[in-house]
């Protein structure tokens, strides 16, 4: 397995990591050091890729396990109402809807862990694969979810 | 719009910072900063340091002919070589390269556990070595500046006083500074990780 077909398989799932990273950054600097660690973890393990699996689910687990055991910066605790000046981490990207900023704000003010629980879900894995990939149980998965999305809509209508 | 249409929005919206670091050219050239790769680093200088300092240690021995210098020498010497020892074994075991097969919460605990782990090693190690070098050095200075015998100079009970008052203050004084060390580098870091696995062992 190359390289170049290592890298084609992330440049047809970038959106995963440009997604994830930019609900755990803080800052661009952030932004790029996680992106980096992300590509380096994958490309280390890309040689234990089981092709069974489908990438996009093995580089979410690796963008996971890498955001959350990576030492990062303390998240900013002021919250700015000017869309833009939400954050650096929005800058250099094509311009979001009111809507999509929206929902990243409110997703960024989530625990770290929820915010890996409803990132998942919104993006379509059953509970049982989350439980499978947090390493917790499917009741588990459940509650939370229960819980995070009533958070998520009292901030999203706040 | 649907959170999920809004969702899928995000996902293919591009970042131009991240897009120009996806090439070949630079991928070999990332070095990690995993904080288990940043320990392992720190392991090898430590290593290296430590072989250095072993044979500063065996030149004291031959050059200080004062028995009781040797002896404190020799004691610090031993305890290096095991310091050495048990950091090439941890060197070994830690494995900073992220899983792709492991849950989020065994990753978390992996490196909530190897961290502590390092971080406990040292500071047993410390606590070894803080006294017996505090000892040597005193006996060390001593003996220079006073130009006496090792026996003459501990002959006073004033110096004994001096000796165990300096151990009671450099022993706790280098003990508490080593924690601190490792809470300001690795504190902050580890109760993350540690409010992590919490949030995900509890349900709510």
């Amino acid at each position: 397995m190359s390289e170049t077909e290592f890298l084609e398989q992330v440049r047809l799932n970038q959106g995963i990591i440009y997604k994830l990273v930019g609900l755990y950054a803080n800052d661009t600097e952030e932004k790029k050091d996680l992106y980096q660690e992300i590509m380096l973890q994958a490309w280390k393990g890309w040689p234990s890729f089981r092709r069974e699996a489908k990438f996009s689910t093995w580089l979410y687990r690796i963008c996971l396990n890498t955001i959350l055991t990576q030492k990062r910066k303390p998240q900013p605790v002021t919250y700015k109402d000017s869309l833009e000046n939400i954050s650096p981490i929005v800058q250099n990207r094509v311009v979001e809807n009111e809507d999509a900023v929206r929902l990243r704000r409110a997703i960024r003010q989530l625990p770290e862990t929820d915010r890996a629980i409803i990132s998942m879900n919104i993006d379509g894995y059953e509970n049982s694969e989350i439980a499978a990939m947090l390493g917790i149980s499917n009741n588990h998965v459940a509650v939370k979810l229960h819980r995070i999305k009533q958070h998520l809509g009292n901030l999203l209508t706040a | 719009m649907s959170i999920k249409n809004t969702w899928d929005e995000i996902n293919e919206s591009q970042d131009d910072d991240l897009t120009s670091l996806l090439n070949t050219s630079r991928l070999s050239g990332i070095s990690s900063r995993n904080p288990l790769e940043k320990i392992r680093k720190n392991l090898l200088l430590n290593m290296i340091l430590g072989v250095l300092i072993c044979l500063v240690y065996v030149v004291v021995i031959f050059y200080f002919q004062i028995w009781q210098v040797q002896l404190c020498t020799v004691l610090v010497l031993l305890f290096s070589v095991w310091a050495l020892y048990t950091a090439w074994l941890q060197y070994k075991n830690i494995n900073s390269t992220v899983s792709a097969n492991s849950p989020v919460l065994d990753e978390l605990k992996r490196h909530y556990r190897s961290i502590n782990n390092w971080m406990n090693t040292q500071q047993r190690v410390a606590l070894f070595f803080y006294p017996v070098s505090a000892m040597g050095g005193f006996m060390l200075g001593g003996v220079s500046e006073s130009g006496k015998s090792v026996a003459d100079f501990m002959s006073k009970p004033m110096v004994w006083v001096a000796l165990i008052v300096a151990l009671a203050i450099l022993v706790p004084a280098c003990w508490y500074l080593t924690r601190w060390m490792f809470k300001y580098s690795f504190g902050k870091h580890l109760r993350s990780l540690k409010e992590n696995i919490d949030a995900l062992e509890t349900a709510f």
